[in-house]
Protein backbone atom coordinates (compact mmCIF):
# COMPACT_ATOMS: atom_id res chain seq x y z
CA UNK A 1 0.00 0.00 0.00
CA UNK A 2 1.95 3.17 -0.90
CA UNK A 3 -0.11 6.55 -1.09
CA UNK A 4 1.64 9.79 -3.17
CA UNK A 5 0.49 12.97 -3.00
CA UNK A 6 1.23 14.73 -6.41
CA UNK A 7 0.76 17.99 -5.06
CA UNK A 8 3.82 20.19 -5.88
CA UNK A 9 5.07 17.20 -8.10
CA UNK A 10 6.36 17.54 -11.57
CA UNK A 11 4.81 14.36 -13.87
CA UNK A 12 8.13 12.71 -14.49
CA UNK A 13 8.04 12.78 -10.43
CA UNK A 14 4.57 11.60 -9.81
CA UNK A 15 5.39 8.39 -12.41
CA UNK A 16 9.18 8.02 -10.96
CA UNK A 17 6.83 7.44 -7.24
CA UNK A 18 4.38 4.76 -8.68
CA UNK A 19 7.50 3.20 -10.79
CA UNK A 20 9.20 2.74 -7.16
CA UNK A 21 6.13 1.51 -5.41
CA UNK A 22 5.60 -1.08 -8.49
CA UNK A 23 9.19 -2.14 -8.16
CA UNK A 24 8.72 -2.26 -4.52
CA UNK A 25 5.71 -4.75 -4.87
CA UNK A 26 3.38 -2.77 -3.94
CA UNK A 27 -0.14 -3.60 -5.11
CA UNK A 28 -2.23 -0.87 -4.20
CA UNK A 29 -1.41 2.61 -4.64
CA UNK A 30 -3.25 5.67 -4.06
CA UNK A 31 -2.69 9.42 -5.76
CA UNK A 32 -3.82 12.14 -3.99
CA UNK A 33 -4.11 15.84 -5.51
CA UNK A 34 -3.29 14.60 -8.85
CA UNK A 35 -5.18 17.97 -10.23
CA UNK A 36 -5.67 16.98 -14.14
CA UNK A 37 -2.26 16.21 -14.83
CA UNK A 38 -1.54 14.84 -17.81
CA UNK A 39 0.08 11.35 -18.64
CA UNK A 40 -0.44 10.04 -15.21
CA UNK A 41 0.01 5.98 -14.83
CA UNK A 42 1.54 6.00 -18.48
CA UNK A 43 3.09 2.30 -19.41
CA UNK A 44 2.57 0.62 -15.89
CA UNK A 45 3.23 -3.40 -16.93
CA UNK A 46 2.54 -4.94 -13.72
CA UNK A 47 -0.75 -6.38 -12.21
CA UNK A 48 -0.69 -3.67 -9.75
CA UNK A 49 -4.03 -1.49 -8.70
CA UNK A 50 -3.62 2.38 -9.01
CA UNK A 51 -5.76 4.54 -7.57
CA UNK A 52 -5.93 8.11 -8.46
CA UNK A 53 -8.24 10.31 -5.82
CA UNK A 54 -9.48 13.37 -8.53
CA UNK A 55 -9.51 13.70 -12.28
CA UNK A 56 -6.58 13.92 -14.54
CA UNK A 57 -5.49 14.92 -17.87
CA UNK A 58 -4.12 13.48 -20.83
CA UNK A 59 -3.03 10.22 -21.86
CA UNK A 60 -4.08 8.71 -18.45
CA UNK A 61 -3.69 4.64 -18.46
CA UNK A 62 -2.22 5.10 -22.06
CA UNK A 63 0.38 1.52 -23.05
CA UNK A 64 -0.30 0.02 -19.60
CA UNK A 65 -0.51 -3.54 -19.53
CA UNK A 66 -1.96 -6.51 -16.76
CA UNK A 67 -2.45 -2.74 -14.65
CA UNK A 68 -5.77 -1.72 -13.20
CA UNK A 69 -6.10 2.12 -13.17
CA UNK A 70 -9.33 3.55 -11.63
CA UNK A 71 -9.87 7.51 -11.91
CA UNK A 72 -12.29 8.63 -9.39
CA UNK A 73 -12.72 11.83 -11.16
CA UNK A 74 -12.63 12.71 -14.78
CA UNK A 75 -9.94 12.22 -17.93
CA UNK A 76 -8.74 14.34 -20.78
CA UNK A 77 -7.84 12.91 -23.98
CA UNK A 78 -6.58 9.68 -24.95
CA UNK A 79 -7.53 7.60 -21.75
CA UNK A 80 -6.00 4.13 -22.20
CA UNK A 81 -4.68 4.87 -25.77
CA UNK A 82 -3.08 1.23 -26.53
CA UNK A 83 -3.62 -0.54 -23.79
CA UNK A 84 -2.06 -4.31 -24.37
CA UNK A 85 -4.35 -6.00 -21.57
CA UNK A 86 -5.60 -4.56 -17.73
CA UNK A 87 -8.28 -2.28 -16.68
CA UNK A 88 -9.20 1.64 -16.39
CA UNK A 89 -12.14 2.66 -14.73
CA UNK A 90 -13.48 6.51 -14.90
CA UNK A 91 -15.61 7.47 -12.47
CA UNK A 92 -16.62 10.53 -14.25
CA UNK A 93 -16.62 11.31 -17.96
CA UNK A 94 -14.02 11.28 -20.70
CA UNK A 95 -12.37 13.88 -22.99
CA UNK A 96 -11.94 13.11 -26.60
CA UNK A 97 -9.92 9.74 -28.10
CA UNK A 98 -10.87 7.45 -25.31
CA UNK A 99 -9.50 3.99 -25.32
CA UNK A 100 -8.73 5.11 -29.06
CA UNK A 101 -6.79 1.69 -30.52
CA UNK A 102 -6.61 -0.56 -27.48
CA UNK A 103 -5.85 -3.78 -28.31
CA UNK A 104 -7.48 -5.88 -25.04
CA UNK A 105 -8.87 -5.33 -21.58
CA UNK A 106 -11.58 -3.38 -20.43
CA UNK A 107 -12.58 0.52 -20.18
CA UNK A 108 -15.58 1.72 -18.34
CA UNK A 109 -16.35 5.54 -18.43
CA UNK A 110 -19.29 5.94 -15.80
CA UNK A 111 -20.35 9.18 -17.34
CA UNK A 112 -19.83 10.38 -20.71
CA UNK A 113 -17.25 9.73 -23.50
CA UNK A 114 -16.39 12.95 -25.42
CA UNK A 115 -15.67 12.67 -29.47
CA UNK A 116 -13.87 9.13 -31.04
CA UNK A 117 -14.05 7.06 -27.90
CA UNK A 118 -12.73 3.72 -29.24
CA UNK A 119 -11.44 4.75 -32.29
CA UNK A 120 -9.29 1.92 -34.37
CA UNK A 121 -10.16 -0.21 -31.23
CA UNK A 122 -8.35 -3.81 -31.75
CA UNK A 123 -9.86 -5.43 -29.16
CA UNK A 124 -11.13 -5.74 -25.54
CA UNK A 125 -14.03 -3.91 -24.19
CA UNK A 126 -15.04 -0.59 -23.62
CA UNK A 127 -18.64 0.00 -21.36
CA UNK A 128 -20.14 3.72 -21.64
CA UNK A 129 -22.26 4.38 -18.52
CA UNK A 130 -23.56 7.61 -20.58
CA UNK A 131 -23.23 9.26 -23.98
CA UNK A 132 -20.75 9.13 -27.00
CA UNK A 133 -19.10 12.17 -28.87
CA UNK A 134 -18.90 12.53 -33.04
CA UNK A 135 -17.19 9.81 -34.36
CA UNK A 136 -16.79 7.03 -31.63
CA UNK A 137 -16.46 3.62 -32.74
CA UNK A 138 -15.08 4.88 -35.95
CA UNK A 139 -12.81 2.58 -37.82
CA UNK A 140 -13.20 -0.73 -34.95
CA UNK A 141 -11.17 -3.87 -35.97
CA UNK A 142 -12.02 -5.92 -33.04
CA UNK A 143 -13.37 -6.24 -29.60
CA UNK A 144 -17.33 -4.82 -28.32
CA UNK A 145 -18.38 -0.78 -27.34
CA UNK A 146 -20.99 -0.44 -25.37
CA UNK A 147 -22.86 3.05 -25.01
CA UNK A 148 -25.51 2.63 -22.17
CA UNK A 149 -26.61 6.26 -23.23
CA UNK A 150 -27.36 7.61 -26.77
CA UNK A 151 -24.59 7.29 -29.52
CA UNK A 152 -22.84 10.57 -30.74
CA UNK A 153 -23.28 11.67 -34.90
CA UNK A 154 -21.24 9.58 -37.62
CA UNK A 155 -21.19 6.06 -35.02
CA UNK A 156 -19.08 3.03 -35.77
CA UNK A 157 -18.24 4.79 -38.87
CA UNK A 158 -16.21 2.32 -41.63
CA UNK A 159 -15.52 -0.29 -38.98
CA UNK A 160 -14.43 -3.75 -39.59
CA UNK A 161 -15.31 -5.94 -36.92
CA UNK A 162 -15.74 -4.28 -34.14
CA UNK A 163 -19.26 -4.73 -32.45
CA UNK A 164 -21.16 -2.10 -30.87
CA UNK A 165 -24.10 -2.07 -28.74
CA UNK A 166 -25.99 1.39 -28.02
CA UNK A 167 -28.37 1.60 -24.92
CA UNK A 168 -30.25 5.16 -26.41
CA UNK A 169 -30.59 6.89 -29.52
CA UNK A 170 -28.54 5.57 -32.67
CA UNK A 171 -30.53 8.49 -34.82
CA UNK A 172 -27.39 9.43 -36.44
CA UNK A 173 -24.80 6.47 -37.46
CA UNK A 174 -21.89 6.43 -40.25
CA UNK A 175 -21.09 5.13 -43.25
CA UNK A 176 -21.36 1.18 -43.62
CA UNK A 177 -22.96 0.71 -40.43
CA UNK A 178 -25.89 -2.46 -39.75
CA UNK A 179 -28.36 -2.54 -37.09
CA UNK A 180 -28.55 -6.24 -36.14
CA UNK A 181 -31.43 -8.28 -33.95
CA UNK A 182 -30.13 -8.81 -30.52
CA UNK A 183 -29.50 -12.59 -30.19
CA UNK A 184 -30.02 -14.90 -26.85
CA UNK A 185 -26.25 -14.77 -26.89
CA UNK A 186 -26.16 -11.14 -27.26
CA UNK A 187 -28.94 -10.04 -24.59
CA UNK A 188 -26.42 -13.16 -21.83
CA UNK A 189 -23.11 -11.49 -22.63
CA UNK A 190 -24.79 -7.79 -22.13
CA UNK A 191 -26.31 -9.08 -18.91
CA UNK A 192 -23.00 -10.32 -17.68
CA UNK A 193 -20.94 -7.27 -19.25
CA UNK A 194 -22.85 -4.60 -17.18
CA UNK A 195 -23.31 -7.04 -13.96
CA UNK A 196 -19.55 -7.58 -13.55
CA UNK A 197 -18.22 -4.05 -14.87
CA UNK A 198 -21.14 -1.29 -14.06
CA UNK A 199 -23.82 -3.38 -12.15
CA UNK A 200 -25.38 0.02 -11.08
CA UNK A 201 -26.76 0.89 -14.74
CA UNK A 202 -29.18 -2.38 -14.25
CA UNK A 203 -30.62 -0.59 -11.06
CA UNK A 204 -32.15 2.60 -12.93
CA UNK A 205 -35.57 2.21 -13.77
CA UNK A 206 -36.44 1.09 -16.32
CA UNK A 207 -33.19 0.24 -17.92
CA UNK A 208 -32.81 -3.27 -19.50
CA UNK A 209 -30.32 -4.80 -21.61
CA UNK A 210 -33.17 -5.69 -24.19
CA UNK A 211 -33.45 -1.86 -24.61
CA UNK A 212 -29.59 -2.27 -26.79
CA UNK A 213 -29.48 -1.74 -30.44
CA UNK A 214 -26.60 -4.01 -31.88
CA UNK A 215 -24.36 -2.33 -34.99
CA UNK A 216 -21.54 -3.52 -36.66
CA UNK A 217 -20.31 -3.09 -40.23
CA UNK A 218 -21.95 -3.83 -43.08
CA UNK A 219 -18.61 -5.03 -45.23
CA UNK A 220 -19.47 -2.93 -48.04
CA UNK A 221 -16.11 -0.65 -47.76
CA UNK A 222 -13.66 -3.77 -46.90
CA UNK A 223 -12.94 -4.53 -50.23
CA UNK A 224 -12.75 -1.52 -53.31
CA UNK A 225 -15.40 -2.55 -55.79
CA UNK A 226 -15.27 0.32 -58.65
CA UNK A 227 -19.18 -0.81 -59.77
CA UNK A 228 -19.46 0.28 -56.19
CA UNK A 229 -18.16 3.59 -56.84
CA UNK A 230 -20.90 5.89 -55.24
CA UNK A 231 -20.51 3.96 -52.03
CA UNK A 232 -17.00 5.05 -51.37
CA UNK A 233 -17.02 8.65 -53.04
CA UNK A 234 -19.58 9.04 -49.81
CA UNK A 235 -17.75 7.35 -47.43
CA UNK A 236 -14.78 9.31 -48.14
CA UNK B 1 -1.16 25.13 -29.12
CA UNK B 2 -3.20 28.23 -27.17
CA UNK B 3 -4.73 28.19 -23.53
CA UNK B 4 -8.00 29.75 -23.16
CA UNK B 5 -9.80 30.24 -20.08
CA UNK B 6 -13.34 31.83 -19.05
CA UNK B 7 -14.24 32.32 -15.71
CA UNK B 8 -17.70 33.11 -14.61
CA UNK B 9 -18.38 34.04 -10.65
CA UNK B 10 -22.26 33.43 -9.91
CA UNK B 11 -21.81 34.02 -6.19
CA UNK B 12 -20.73 37.94 -5.77
CA UNK B 13 -22.51 40.06 -8.31
CA UNK B 14 -19.93 42.10 -10.04
CA UNK B 15 -17.39 42.25 -6.83
CA UNK B 16 -15.30 38.77 -7.38
CA UNK B 17 -11.74 38.33 -7.50
CA UNK B 18 -12.42 37.50 -11.60
CA UNK B 19 -8.60 38.89 -11.89
CA UNK B 20 -6.86 36.24 -9.71
CA UNK B 21 -8.80 33.66 -10.97
CA UNK B 22 -8.14 34.00 -14.35
CA UNK B 23 -4.34 34.63 -13.68
CA UNK B 24 -4.68 30.86 -11.78
CA UNK B 25 -6.16 29.26 -14.57
CA UNK B 26 -4.37 30.79 -16.80
CA UNK B 27 -0.89 30.15 -14.92
CA UNK B 28 -1.56 26.46 -15.20
CA UNK B 29 -2.12 26.71 -18.57
CA UNK B 30 1.35 28.49 -19.75
CA UNK B 31 2.73 25.67 -20.63
CA UNK B 32 0.34 25.46 -23.84
CA UNK B 33 1.90 29.06 -24.83
CA UNK B 34 4.75 30.61 -23.27
CA UNK B 35 5.07 33.26 -26.20
CA UNK B 36 2.66 35.97 -24.70
CA UNK B 37 -0.48 36.06 -21.99
CA UNK B 38 -3.69 38.23 -21.88
CA UNK B 39 -6.94 38.69 -20.43
CA UNK B 40 -10.28 40.22 -21.04
CA UNK B 41 -12.12 41.28 -17.69
CA UNK B 42 -15.57 42.65 -16.99
CA UNK B 43 -15.96 44.93 -14.12
CA UNK B 44 -19.14 46.48 -13.01
CA UNK B 45 -20.22 48.87 -15.61
CA UNK B 46 -19.39 52.16 -15.53
CA UNK B 47 -20.79 55.86 -16.84
CA UNK B 48 -17.16 56.46 -18.16
CA UNK B 49 -15.82 54.87 -21.40
CA UNK B 50 -12.85 52.83 -20.67
CA UNK B 51 -9.84 52.69 -22.79
CA UNK B 52 -6.58 50.88 -23.14
CA UNK B 53 -4.56 52.07 -25.98
CA UNK B 54 -1.37 50.42 -26.65
CA UNK B 55 1.53 53.01 -26.92
CA UNK B 56 4.10 51.02 -28.64
CA UNK B 57 5.44 47.47 -28.42
CA UNK B 58 7.69 46.76 -25.74
CA UNK B 59 10.93 46.52 -27.55
CA UNK B 60 11.35 50.57 -27.45
CA UNK B 61 9.53 50.87 -23.80
CA UNK B 62 13.23 51.17 -22.58
CA UNK B 63 12.59 54.92 -23.69
CA UNK B 64 9.40 55.96 -21.62
CA UNK B 65 9.80 59.51 -22.03
CA UNK B 66 8.76 58.85 -25.43
CA UNK B 67 5.89 56.58 -24.26
CA UNK B 68 4.99 59.31 -22.09
CA UNK B 69 5.20 62.00 -24.75
CA UNK B 70 2.90 59.81 -26.83
CA UNK B 71 0.60 59.43 -24.16
CA UNK B 72 0.07 62.93 -23.40
CA UNK B 73 -0.47 63.51 -27.40
CA UNK B 74 -3.26 60.89 -27.51
CA UNK B 75 -5.02 61.80 -24.57
CA UNK B 76 -4.70 65.73 -26.33
CA UNK B 77 -6.36 64.21 -29.01
CA UNK B 78 -9.23 62.39 -27.31
CA UNK B 79 -10.29 66.06 -25.69
CA UNK B 80 -11.28 67.20 -29.10
CA UNK B 81 -14.19 64.29 -28.73
CA UNK B 82 -14.33 63.70 -25.28
CA UNK B 83 -14.06 64.64 -21.46
CA UNK B 84 -10.96 62.99 -20.56
CA UNK B 85 -11.66 62.53 -16.55
CA UNK B 86 -8.54 60.00 -15.83
CA UNK B 87 -5.62 59.26 -17.49
CA UNK B 88 -2.90 56.87 -16.42
CA UNK B 89 0.18 54.62 -17.65
CA UNK B 90 1.39 51.17 -17.02
CA UNK B 91 4.02 49.62 -19.29
CA UNK B 92 2.77 49.72 -22.63
CA UNK B 93 -0.30 51.19 -21.82
CA UNK B 94 -2.27 54.45 -21.67
CA UNK B 95 -5.62 54.05 -19.83
CA UNK B 96 -8.33 56.59 -19.81
CA UNK B 97 -11.54 57.45 -18.63
CA UNK B 98 -13.88 59.42 -20.85
CA UNK B 99 -17.31 61.15 -21.11
CA UNK B 100 -18.43 59.84 -24.49
CA UNK B 101 -21.25 58.77 -25.99
CA UNK B 102 -20.40 59.19 -29.54
CA UNK B 103 -19.49 56.86 -32.84
CA UNK B 104 -16.66 54.25 -31.35
CA UNK B 105 -15.01 54.17 -34.78
CA UNK B 106 -14.74 58.10 -34.99
CA UNK B 107 -12.83 57.77 -31.06
CA UNK B 108 -10.44 55.24 -32.54
CA UNK B 109 -9.73 56.33 -35.64
CA UNK B 110 -8.59 60.46 -33.87
CA UNK B 111 -6.81 58.47 -31.23
CA UNK B 112 -4.78 55.77 -33.96
CA UNK B 113 -3.70 59.28 -35.58
CA UNK B 114 -1.44 60.07 -33.65
CA UNK B 115 0.98 57.39 -34.06
CA UNK B 116 1.44 54.01 -36.13
CA UNK B 117 2.24 52.66 -33.20
CA UNK B 118 -0.73 53.68 -31.33
CA UNK B 119 -3.58 50.86 -30.86
CA UNK B 120 -6.73 50.78 -29.34
CA UNK B 121 -6.82 47.60 -27.57
CA UNK B 122 -9.93 47.33 -25.69
CA UNK B 123 -12.83 49.98 -25.11
CA UNK B 124 -15.95 49.54 -23.53
CA UNK B 125 -18.17 50.64 -20.55
CA UNK B 126 -17.25 47.16 -18.63
CA UNK B 127 -14.28 45.54 -20.53
CA UNK B 128 -10.68 46.16 -19.94
CA UNK B 129 -7.94 43.95 -21.97
CA UNK B 130 -4.48 43.80 -20.96
CA UNK B 131 -1.95 41.84 -23.27
CA UNK B 132 1.71 41.45 -23.08
CA UNK B 133 4.52 39.32 -24.63
CA UNK B 134 5.59 36.67 -21.85
CA UNK B 135 4.09 34.72 -19.31
CA UNK B 136 1.05 35.07 -17.59
CA UNK B 137 3.44 35.28 -14.43
CA UNK B 138 4.76 38.39 -16.09
CA UNK B 139 1.66 39.72 -16.89
CA UNK B 140 0.02 39.36 -13.25
CA UNK B 141 3.07 41.41 -12.44
CA UNK B 142 2.57 44.37 -14.32
CA UNK B 143 -0.94 44.60 -14.07
CA UNK B 144 -1.45 43.10 -10.77
CA UNK B 145 -4.64 41.27 -11.81
CA UNK B 146 -6.02 40.59 -8.55
CA UNK B 147 -6.64 44.01 -7.91
CA UNK B 148 -9.51 43.78 -10.73
CA UNK B 149 -12.85 42.78 -9.31
CA UNK B 150 -15.96 42.17 -11.55
CA UNK B 151 -18.11 39.31 -12.87
CA UNK B 152 -16.58 37.57 -15.26
CA UNK B 153 -13.36 37.27 -17.95
CA UNK B 154 -11.15 35.55 -20.52
CA UNK B 155 -7.71 34.76 -20.99
CA UNK B 156 -5.51 33.70 -23.19
CA UNK B 157 -2.01 31.78 -23.17
CA UNK B 158 -0.81 32.20 -26.86
CA UNK B 159 1.86 29.96 -28.83
CA UNK B 160 2.47 31.44 -32.07
CA UNK B 161 1.97 29.40 -35.24
CA UNK B 162 1.78 31.74 -38.04
CA UNK B 163 1.98 35.56 -37.06
CA UNK B 164 4.27 37.37 -35.15
CA UNK B 165 4.71 37.74 -31.71
CA UNK B 166 4.58 41.29 -30.29
CA UNK B 167 1.65 42.43 -28.08
CA UNK B 168 -0.88 43.65 -31.00
CA UNK B 169 -0.49 40.21 -31.90
CA UNK B 170 -1.03 38.52 -28.53
CA UNK B 171 -4.90 37.64 -27.04
CA UNK B 172 -8.00 38.51 -26.06
CA UNK B 173 -8.67 40.35 -29.02
CA UNK B 174 -11.07 43.14 -28.77
CA UNK B 175 -13.70 43.65 -31.65
CA UNK B 176 -12.39 46.79 -33.15
CA UNK B 177 -15.51 49.15 -33.23
CA UNK B 178 -17.92 46.94 -31.15
CA UNK B 179 -17.55 48.20 -27.11
CA UNK B 180 -17.37 45.92 -25.11
CA UNK B 181 -16.71 42.57 -26.83
CA UNK B 182 -13.76 40.76 -26.54
CA UNK B 183 -12.84 36.81 -27.91
CA UNK B 184 -9.78 34.29 -26.93
CA UNK B 185 -9.42 31.63 -29.49
CA UNK B 186 -7.17 28.31 -29.74
CA UNK B 187 -6.80 26.97 -33.43
CA UNK B 188 -6.80 27.78 -36.87
CA UNK B 189 -9.17 29.78 -38.87
CA UNK B 190 -8.21 28.68 -42.32
CA UNK B 191 -10.12 30.45 -44.55
CA UNK B 192 -9.15 33.56 -42.77
CA UNK B 193 -7.38 35.27 -45.73
CA UNK B 194 -11.04 35.36 -47.74
CA UNK B 195 -12.76 36.00 -45.19
CA UNK B 196 -10.62 39.24 -44.10
CA UNK B 197 -10.54 40.37 -47.82
CA UNK B 198 -14.07 40.65 -48.02
CA UNK B 199 -14.33 42.51 -45.14
CA UNK B 200 -11.66 44.78 -46.02
CA UNK B 201 -13.86 45.41 -49.41
CA UNK B 202 -16.00 46.53 -47.16
CA UNK B 203 -13.79 48.77 -45.69
CA UNK B 204 -12.70 47.56 -42.05
CA UNK B 205 -9.79 47.79 -40.86
CA UNK B 206 -7.50 44.74 -39.86
CA UNK B 207 -5.00 45.75 -37.20
CA UNK B 208 -2.75 42.43 -37.11
CA UNK B 209 -1.83 39.32 -39.36
CA UNK B 210 -3.24 37.11 -36.49
CA UNK B 211 -6.26 34.53 -38.07
CA UNK B 212 -8.01 35.09 -34.44
CA UNK B 213 -8.92 38.64 -35.27
CA UNK B 214 -11.50 37.52 -37.68
CA UNK B 215 -13.84 36.43 -34.96
CA UNK B 216 -14.20 39.49 -33.48
CA UNK B 217 -14.67 41.04 -36.79
CA UNK B 218 -16.98 38.44 -37.30
CA UNK B 219 -19.42 38.52 -34.63
CA UNK B 220 -19.04 42.46 -34.36
CA UNK B 221 -20.33 42.47 -37.75
CA UNK B 222 -23.31 39.83 -37.56
CA UNK B 223 -24.67 41.42 -33.96
CA UNK B 224 -24.61 44.93 -36.27
CA UNK B 225 -26.54 42.90 -38.65
CA UNK B 226 -28.51 42.21 -35.77
CA UNK B 227 -28.07 38.87 -34.55
CA UNK B 228 -27.54 37.83 -31.05
CA UNK B 229 -23.85 37.03 -29.80
CA UNK B 230 -24.99 33.58 -29.53
CA UNK B 231 -26.77 33.78 -33.21
CA UNK B 232 -23.90 35.21 -34.42
CA UNK B 233 -21.66 32.09 -32.80
CA UNK B 234 -24.02 29.51 -34.18
CA UNK B 235 -23.19 31.08 -37.73
CA UNK B 236 -19.59 31.07 -37.32
CA UNK B 237 -19.64 27.14 -36.89
CA UNK B 238 -20.48 27.21 -40.94
CA UNK B 239 -18.72 29.92 -41.69
CA UNK B 240 -15.26 29.25 -40.52
CA UNK B 241 -13.36 26.67 -41.62
CA UNK B 242 -10.39 24.54 -39.30
CA UNK B 243 -9.97 23.47 -35.96
CA UNK B 244 -11.11 26.09 -33.76
CA UNK B 245 -12.11 26.80 -29.74
CA UNK B 246 -13.18 30.05 -28.82
CA UNK B 247 -14.81 32.40 -26.04
CA UNK B 248 -16.64 35.48 -26.67
CA UNK B 249 -17.51 37.59 -24.04
CA UNK B 250 -19.70 41.20 -23.41
CA UNK B 251 -21.12 42.98 -20.18
CA UNK B 252 -23.85 40.21 -19.85
CA UNK B 253 -23.32 36.85 -22.25
CA UNK B 254 -20.37 34.77 -22.49
CA UNK B 255 -19.95 31.57 -24.29
CA UNK B 256 -18.12 28.81 -26.14
CA UNK B 257 -18.31 27.72 -30.14
CA UNK B 258 -16.04 24.47 -30.86
CA UNK B 259 -15.69 23.33 -34.54
CA UNK B 260 -17.77 20.79 -36.01
CA UNK B 261 -14.92 18.27 -36.11
CA UNK B 262 -13.96 18.83 -32.15
CA UNK B 263 -10.07 19.43 -32.81
CA UNK B 264 -9.30 21.59 -30.16
CA UNK B 265 -9.79 20.87 -26.62
CA UNK B 266 -12.18 22.25 -24.17
CA UNK B 267 -13.87 21.44 -21.02
CA UNK B 268 -16.17 23.18 -18.98
CA UNK B 269 -18.04 23.11 -15.33
CA UNK B 270 -20.91 24.50 -13.69
CA UNK B 271 -21.62 25.03 -10.14
CA UNK B 272 -23.91 27.19 -8.09
CA UNK B 273 -21.70 29.55 -7.69
CA UNK B 274 -19.09 29.79 -10.65
CA UNK B 275 -18.67 28.89 -14.44
CA UNK B 276 -15.56 27.97 -15.90
CA UNK B 277 -14.43 26.66 -19.12
CA UNK B 278 -10.39 25.89 -20.18
CA UNK B 279 -8.45 24.10 -22.86
CA UNK B 280 -7.60 21.51 -20.08
CA UNK B 281 -9.03 20.48 -16.70
CA UNK B 282 -5.35 21.27 -15.29
CA UNK B 283 -6.53 25.19 -15.34
CA UNK B 284 -10.26 24.30 -13.65
CA UNK B 285 -8.22 22.34 -10.86
CA UNK B 286 -5.58 24.88 -10.41
CA UNK B 287 -8.29 27.44 -9.28
CA UNK B 288 -10.96 25.93 -8.12
CA UNK B 289 -11.39 23.38 -5.09
CA UNK B 290 -14.36 20.93 -4.13
CA UNK B 291 -16.09 18.30 -5.93
CA UNK B 292 -17.37 19.03 -9.39
CA UNK B 293 -17.25 16.84 -12.77
CA UNK B 294 -15.63 18.73 -15.22
CA UNK B 295 -16.62 17.55 -18.94
CA UNK B 296 -15.18 18.31 -22.10
CA UNK B 297 -17.81 20.54 -24.37
CA UNK B 298 -19.26 18.73 -27.37
CA UNK B 299 -18.25 19.59 -31.28
CA UNK B 300 -20.14 21.47 -33.28
CA UNK B 301 -21.30 23.39 -30.20
CA UNK B 302 -22.00 26.66 -28.99
CA UNK B 303 -23.03 27.33 -25.53
CA UNK B 304 -23.99 30.79 -24.22
CA UNK B 305 -24.56 31.48 -20.28
CA UNK B 306 -26.24 35.06 -19.61
CA UNK B 307 -25.35 36.77 -16.64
Amino acid sequence: MATIDCAGLSVREINQAIRSAVANSDTEITLVNPGGQHNLSVAILSPVHINIKGSVGYYCGGLIDKATVEIQGSAGWGLAESMLTGKVIVHGSAGNGAAAAIRSGTVVIKGDAAARAGVSMKGGLIIIGGNCGYMSGFMGQKGTLIVCGDAGAAFGDSMYETVCFVGGETSDLGTDTVVETLAEDDLKFLQQALEEHLPDKLNEPGFTVERFKKIVSGRKLWNFDKQDWKTWKDAL
Amino acid sequence: MCGIACYIDKANGNRAAVGSTIFEMLNALAVRGPDSAGVALYGPISDAMLLRVKLGEHADAGNNSAFEKRGIEVADSVSTLAKVRKVSTTGEYLRLELDFDGDPRALEQQIQRVDDQVEVVSMGRSLEIVKQVGSPENLNNTYHLADFVGSHGIGHTRLSTESRIDLSHSQPFWAHGSPDLAIVHNGHITNYLNMRRQYEQKGVRFYTENDSEIIGVYLGQQITNGLSLEEAMRASLNDFDGSFCYLAATPDTVGFAKDRFGLKPLVYVETDAFVAVATEEISIRAAFEGFFEVKEAPVNEVKIWQL
